[in-house]
């Protein structure tokens, strides 16, 4: 048995265009991974991809469940809060994660939504852009399995909001799952990935281990991501 | 805790939690925080911290307990050595950026007094 999330030959078309091609990935379980790359470089579609959601050609395994019905018992994603109404309160979708998901542990939502000062009340049309990535996170972490998936969870939040989630992270993670967050700007999160997988010219272009980084070439994971976008850089 | 990005940061939880253990903040025999509080505390992930105890431990600075967590060490010889070893760094470090101005050993010694009497005047 092969414990883990693995990609092998991975590839995406949409229409004409090639969106991601030869990705091949291995994760050991516990890691923190930064899934890092432009805008559009296809950090999103990989997380469908990997979820079962996107279909795509190539192996995807997450503890060795290949099918997509199967995989995605083994995997926590909640994708924009997409496919509720607008008028939607909190605790119903809440309510829909519980009857919808049996792994789904709701003394830790509660523990969660106290932390995060989430309003079970609110509807969410009215939530702000952190309160609906608290929400996000709440819900993702709430459900006790082997691989979450954070898609730009600190994008357009103020920084208490971030040190909360970052701190919920390191907090309700369970000690053998793996989380894989996604991001642009890589320097809020730096110092709690074991490694960073950057996505460049539709495919893995870099997967390395964040304290290999700073002891091998004596620079910071911010500065090391730039320059794989820099001519001629010497990282190779 | 804050962490320079550019420096290893389990190296920098150990140095942290070695200054702690110099200070006398932690005790020796004292039992430490949990992986995950310790985690929780500094801000860093489990590996990172647990990377950072078992160096600490293989180091003989801290004792794993099997089932009982992990302590700092009671051999007072072992904390002796670690505060020689840090204050070792410290000098070497500030010795061979003044050597690297051409500063001579005597030079060196006489800036090193000169400005503890100033740094004493000022407070």
């Amino acid at each position: 048995m092969t414990a883990g999330l693995t990609l092998q030959g991975v590839q995406y078309r949409h229409g004409m265009k090639t969106i991601l091609h030869d990705v091949d990935l291995t994760i050991t379980p516990g890691k923190i991974i930064g899934l890092l790359g432009e805008n559009g470089a296809g950090k999103t579609t990989l997380m469908r991809l990997i979820t079962g959601s996107a279909k795509g050609k190539g192996t995807i395994a997450i503890n060795d469940a290949t099918v997509v019905g199967e995989r995605k018992q083994h995997v926590s994603f909640t994708e924009q809060l997409r496919g509720f109404a607008r008028e939607t309160r909190v605790d119903q979708v809440v309510n829909f994660y519980r009857d919808v998901y049996g792994d789904f542990d709701f003394q830790r939502y509660q523990d969660m939504e106290t932390f995060l000062q989430i309003d079970g009340s609110l509807k969410l049309t009215s939530l702000s852009k952190g309160m609906k990535e608290k929400l996000i996170i709440a819900l993702t972490l709430s459900r006790r399995t082997d691989l979450y998936l954070l898609d730009e969870p600190f994008s357009g939040i103020d920084s208490m909001s971030r040190k909360r989630i970052i701190n919920s992270i390191l907090q309700w993670k369970p000690d053998d799952a793996i989380m894989v967050i996604s991001d642009h700007y890589v320097s809020e999160v730096a110092a709690i990935l074991d490694e960073i997988v950057v996505v460049k010219d539709q495919t893995i272009f870099t997967h390395e281990a964040t304290d290999t980084i700073r002891e091998k070439y004596d620079v910071g994971i911010e500065a090391y991501y730039e320059s794989l976008y820099e001519k001629g850089n010497d990282y190779d | 805790m804050h962490f320079d990005d550019k420096i290893p940061i389990y190296y920098q939880i150990k140095t942290h939690i070695y200054h702690e253990i110099i200070m006398g903040t932690l005790q020796p025999g004292e039992k430490l925080p949990s992986v995950r509080q310790l985690a929780l505390d500094v801000t860093a992930n489990v590996n990172t911290v647990q990377r950072a105890l078992s160096e600490m431990i293989a180091a003989g600075i801290i004792d794993s307990k099997r089932g009982k967590g992990n302590f700092v060490t009671m051999d007072e010889t072992k904390i002796t050595d670690l505060k020689t070893q840090l204050i070792t760094e410290q000098v070497a470090r500030a010795y061979q950026q003044l050597h690297a101005l051409n500063l001579s050993d005597e030079e060196i010694l006489n800036s090193l007094k000169h400005y503890m009497t100033q740094r004493g005047n000022v407070e």
